[in-house]
C-alpha cells in the first residue's frame, strides 16, 4: 500500500510528461538528409576504422533496396527520411574523460530528468550510493560512462559503442550483426548504416557483473533521430543485469528512434535486460508530435543452458514497434519476456516478442500486460515457434489487456508454430475493462476514482513489476500511473 | 484476390500468396503453377455421409450453383453434397442459403471426392433472418492431392442462432474459411472445428467474426491432431467494433502433435475496440498425457489403442457440441475412422 500511496502522490505532483524540456546546448549536426555521404560523415566523426565504414556503406546500399514494413497495426504518415538529421552531438567536450569535463548544462539536464535518485547520485559521483554504472547517451554521442575502472578490474568491459569499435574491434567484429543481421528488417538495416552511440558490454567467463549496468538515452536536438546500437555479450557462466531508460523533449514534430540491441549469451550465461521506455508520447489531445520508436531487440542464447530475460515497461512514444526476441539455440536454454505496455491519448503500440526454440529442452515464458486508455491502440503480437529438432520445447504465454474508456482499442495477435511432437505450448489471453465491482469497493473504502484506478492497475501489472530491479520498479510504477492520468471519468 | 478470381480470370497473380498475412501458412501462388482446365459434367456417386439421417439432398457436382431458401417459420434438415469427380481439372461452386425470420435449418454439408489432382473452390453466402436458427455441419473429405478452398460469408439477424462444426482431413492444400458479421442484439454464434491431418496433408481452418452491435455472444472451439507430415493451421479472429459492448466472446484452439513430422500453426486473434466486453482465448499445442496413456495400458490396452482412445476423447469434446443427433453420430463415426488412420 505504501508504494501505491507514493504512486498516487507522485501522480498528483507531476505534470503529464515531466521530461519534455529542451536543453539549450550548442549542437553539431550532420548535413540534413540521408546519402552515402551522411554515412561517411558519421563514420568519420566517430573516427572509425575502414572496416566499420564499409559495413555501414553496405548496409546503406541494402537499405535502399528494402521496402518499409506495413504489417504492424500502427498508422502514421509516410516518413520523409531526407527531412531529418542523422547525427547530432553537443559541440563541446565530446567524450570527456571525467565528470569534471562534462558540460554543466548536460549535468543539469540529467539532474532534471528525474531518473531514479540513486542512479542520479551515482551519475554525479556521490560517495556511498549503491552502485549503478551509467552510460549516458545524448543525441548521437555518449557523454559519460561511470564506473568503468571498477568494472575493468573484474574484466567487465562497459563503454560506448564508438569506443568499443576502436578498442575492442575483435569482439565487435565477431558479434555485431550476428544476432540481428544487417538486412534483418527495414529499420535494423537503417540503423546499421547510420548508428551512433549505444553501449557495449562484455562480461568475461565466470564473472558475475558486480553492479547493475544502465544506459540512459536522451534525444534533445530537433528534427533529429536517434539510432543507437547496443551489444551485450555474456561469456560462459557470466551474469549481467542491464537497464535502459529513455526520454525526449516535447515537440510537435515526430522524431525517429530506430535502435538495434543484440544480446549474446554463451554456455550457462545469463542476461537480464530491463527497459523503461518513456519517450515523448505526443500531445494527448491532438496526437501531434512524439517519438516513433521502431526498435529491433534480439537475444541469442547461443550456449547450452543460457538464459535471457527481457522486461519492458513501455509508457512513452507516439508509436511503438518493438519485439524483443530470444533465439533459444543452446540445449536447455531459456527465454523470458515480461512486458507492460501502456497507451493513452493517441499513442499506438504494436509490441510483443518472439521465442524461437531451436535447441533441445528449451523453455520460454511470456507475460504481457497491455493497458489502453484515451484514443489509443495497443497490440500484443508474438511468435512462439519450434523446429523439428527442438525436442521438449516448453512455452507458457499469458497476455492480458485492460481497456479504460470507450475510444481505445486492445488487440492480441499471437502466432504459434509447432513442429515437434514433444513441444508443449500454452497460450491464454483475456481482454476486459476494470471491474466495476472492484472500483466500487475501492471507492467505498475512501479512495477517489483516480486512486482506485491506480490501485487496480498496479495490481494488474504486478507480475511484471516484480521482475524489474528494485530501483526501476518504483520508477515504472510511477510511470504507469502518470501515463494513465486523465483517462478516468 | 482469391482462388475463385484466379479460376475465373485465369490470372495466377490473383492467387493469394504467403505475403498476404491471412494466407501466410496456406500459400496458393507458390503451389498452383497453371490454372487447370474446367472440370467436365459428371454424375453423382454414392449416397453421401448424411444419407441415413436426412431425407432431402441437394447435389452440386464439379461446380455449379445451389440455392436453399427457408421461408419464415419453416423447419428443415437438408444434406448438401458438394462432389468433386474430376482428374486434374478445376471447378467452382456458389451456394446461397437464406433462412428467413424464425425458420430453422440444419444443413449437413459434405465435400466428397471421387477423383484426384483437382482444384475446387466453393463460395457460400448464408443469411439468417431475425430469430432464425441454422446449424451447419461440414464433413470435408478431399483427395490427398487436391486443392480445396471453401469460403462462407455469413450474415445473421437479431436474436438468431448460428452454429457450425467443420470436420476436415486436409488435402494437398485445404482451406475452410468462415467470415461472419455479428449484429450483437442477442444473436448467438458457435463456431467449432475438428482437423485430423496426416500423410502430407494440409488443412487451414480460418474464421473471422466481427461483432458490430451490443450484446452478442461467440463461442469458438477447434481441436485437431496431426501426424505424418500433416499440417494443421488454425486462424481465428474476433473483432469487437466500437459500441459493441456487452459482447461475450471466447475462442479455444487445442492441438495434438502425434509424431515428430506433424506441424501445427495457429493464430488466435482478438481485436477489441469496445471496453465493456469479456473476451478470451486459449491456445495449446502438445501431446497426449503420458499418465493417461499409462493408466489405459495398465488396464489392458495396447499403446495404439490407448492413444486412439485418448485422441478420440480429446476430439470428442467438439463433436459432442453438435446439436443434431444424427449428424453428431455421423461425425463421431467419421472422426473415429479417420483417427484410426492417424494413430
Amino acid at each position: 500500500m505504501a508504494a501505491v500511496k507514493k504512486t498516487v502522490d507522485q501522480v498528483k505532483a507531476l505534470e503529464a510528461y515531466e521530461h519534455g524540456f529542451v536543453t539549450d546546448i550548442e549542437t553539431e549536426f550532420a548535413p540534413k538528409g540521408l546519402t552515402s555521404d551522411t554515412v561517411r560523415y558519421i563514420s568519420a566523426k566517430k573516427d572509425e576504422p575502414e572496416w566499420m565504414l564499409q559495413w555501414r556503406l553496405e548496409a546503406f546500399e541494402r537499405w535502399l533496396a528494402l521496402d518499409e514494413p506495413e504489417w504492424a497495426n500502427v498508422h502514421y504518415p509516410k516518413i520523409d527520411f531526407q527531412d531529418a538529421y542523422y547525427y547530432a552531438a553537443p559541440k563541446e567536450k565530446v567524450g570527456p574523460k571525467s565528470l569534471d569535463e562534462v558540460d554543466p548544462q548536460l549535468l543539469e539536464t540529467y539532474k532534471k530528468l528525474g531518473i531514479p535518485l540513486r542512479e542520479q547520485e551515482v551519475l554525479l559521483g556521490v560517495q556511498g550510493a549503491p552502485k549503478y554504472a551509467v552510460d549516458a547517451v545524448f543525441d548521437s554521442v555518449s557523454v559519460v560512462t561511470t564506473f568503468k575502472k571498477e568494472l575493468a578490474a573484474v574484466g567487465v568491459i562497459f563503454c560506448p559503442m564508438s569506443e568499443a569499435i576502436r578498442d575492442h574491434a575483435d569482439l565487435v567484429r565477431q558479434y555485431m550483426g550476428s544476432v540481428v543481421p544487417v538486412s534483418d528488417n527495414y529499420y535494423a538495416c537503417l540503423n546499421s548504416a547510420v548508428f551512433s552511440d549505444g553501449s557495449f558490454v562484455y562480461v568475461p567467463p565466470g564473472v558475475r557483473c558486480p553492479m547493475e549496468l544502465s544506459t540512459y538515452f536522451r534525444i534533445n536536438a530537433a528534427q533529429s533521430g536517434q539510432f543507437e546500437r547496443t551489444l551485450i555479450i555474456a561469456d560462459k557462466g557470466a551474469y549481467v543485469s542491464y537497464l535502459e531508460g529513455c526520454t525526449a523533449p516535447m515537440r510537435d514534430e515526430n522524431q525517429l528512434h530506430a535502435a538495434v540491441v543484440e544480446l549474446v549469451a554463451l554456455d550457462d550465461a545469463e542476461i537480464k535486460y530491463s527497459t523503461v521506455q518513456n519517450w515523448f508520447p505526443g500531445d494527448p489531445v491532438t496526437g501531434k508530435g512524439g517519438i516513433y520508436n521502431f526498435v529491433t531487440k534480439r537475444a541469442d542464447c547461443r550456449g547450452d543452458r543460457a538464459k535471457v530475460s527481457w522486461t519492458q515497461v513501455e509508457t512513452g512514444s507516439a508509436i511503438t514497434w518493438k519485439y524483443p526476441s530470444c533465439i533459444l539455440r543452446g540445449d536447455g536454454s531459456s527465454g523470458e519476456f515480461y512486458s507492460i505496455a501502456v497507451t493513452n491519448g493517441h499513442q499506438q503500440a504494436d509490441t510483443g516478442t518472439k521465442m524461437i526454440h531451436l535447441g533441445r529442452d528449451t523453455k520460454s515464458r511470456i507475460i504481457a500486460k497491455g493497458i489502453s486508455a484515451g484514443a489509443s491502440s495497443n497490440t500484443y503480437r508474438g511468435l512462439v515457434s519450434t523446429n523439428h529438432k527442438a525436442a521438449n520445447a516448453r512455452n507458457f504465454t499469458q497476455c492480458d489487456s485492460l481497456l479504460i474508456g470507450k475510444t481505445c482499442a486492445a488487440h492480441t495477435v499471437p502466432y504459434i508454430e509447432a513442429r515437434n511432437a514433444t513441444a508443449h505450448f500454452e497460450h491464454e489471453a483475456t481482454t476486459t475493462r476494470l471491474s466495476e465491482d472492484q472500483l466500487f469497493y475501492a471507492q467505498q473504502r475512501g479512495l477517489s476514482k483516480e486512486d482506485a484506478v491506480a490501485l487496480l492497475v498496479n495490481g494488474f501489472v504486478r507480475e511484471v513489476l516484480q521482475e524489474l530491479p528494485m530501483e526501476f520498479a518504483v520508477e515504472a510504477q510511477k510511470l504507469v500511473a502518470i501515463s494513465l492520468e486523465g483517462s478516468v471519468g | 484476390m482469391s482462388l475463385s478470381r484466379a479460376l475465373e480470370t485465369g490470372d495466377l497473380a490473383e492467387l493469394p500468396s504467403r505475403r498476404d498475412e491471412d494466407w501466410r501458412w496456406s500459400d496458393l501462388r507458390g503451389l498452383i503453377r497453371a490454372i487447370p482446365p474446367a472440370s467436365p459434367d459428371a454424375s453423382a456417386r454414392g449416397e453421401g455421409p448424411f444419407a441415413a439421417v436426412c431425407s432431402e439432398t441437394m447435389l452440386v457436382i464439379n461446380g455449379g450453383s445451389a440455392r436453399i431458401h427457408l421461408a419464415a417459420g419453416e423447419k428443415k434438415t437438408i444434406a448438401l453434397r458438394l462432389i468433386s469427380r474430376a482428374e486434374g481439372t478445376s471447378h467452382s461452386a456458389d451456394v446461397a442459403v437464406t433462412v428467413a425470420e424464425g425458420a430453422e435449418l440444419t444443413l449437413l454439408e459434405s465435400h466428397e471426392s471421387f477423383g484426384a489432382g483437382y482444384i475446387t473452390d466453393v463460395e457460400m453466402d448464408i443469411t439468417l433472418g431475425a430469430s432464425a436458427v441454422l446449424e451447419r455441419v461440414v464433413v470435408a473429405t478431399e483427395a490427398a492431392d487436391a486443392i480445396a478452398v471453401t469460403l462462407a460469408r455469413v450474415g445473421i439477424g437479431a436474436g438468431s442462432k448460428f452454429a457450425q462444426t467443420t470436420l476436415a482431413i486436409g488435402a494437398k492444400r485445404q482451406r475452410i474459411e468462415t467470415r461472419l458479421a455479428h449484429p450483437g442484439a442477442g444473436a448467438a454464434v458457435r463456431l467449432d472445428g475438428v482437423y485430423l491431418v496426416g500423410e502430407k496433408r494440409h488443412t487451414d481452418l480460418t474464421s473471422t467474426v466481427t461483432h458490430k452491435g451490443e450484446g452478442g455472444t461467440t463461442d469458438q472451439l477447434t481441436k485437431g491432431a496431426v501426424a505424418g507430415q500433416g499440417r494443421g493451421v488454425f486462424q481465428g479472429r474476433i473483432t469487437v467494433e466500437r459500441g459493441a459492448d456487452k459482447t461475450d466472446a471466447k475462442m479455444g484452439h487445442h492441438a495434438l502433435i502425434l509424431d515428430d513430422r506433424g506441424e501445427v500453426d495457429s493464430k488466435p486473434e482478438l481485436l477489441i475496440f469496445a471496453d465493456d466486453v469479456a473476451c478470451a482465448h486459449g491456445n495449446t499445442v502438445g501431446q497426449l498425457d503420458e499418465q493417461a496413456i499409462f493408466y489405459a495400458r495398465q488396464r489392458g490396452m495396447t499403446l495404439a489403442e490407448a492413444r486412439a482412445l485418448l485422441t478420440e476423447a480429446f476430439i470428442g469434446e467438439v463433436i459432442d457440441r453438435i446439436e443434431h443427433d444424427g449428424a453428431r453420430d455421423v461425425a463421431r463415426t467419421w472422426a473415429s475412422e479417420k483417427l484410426r488412420g492417424l494413430t
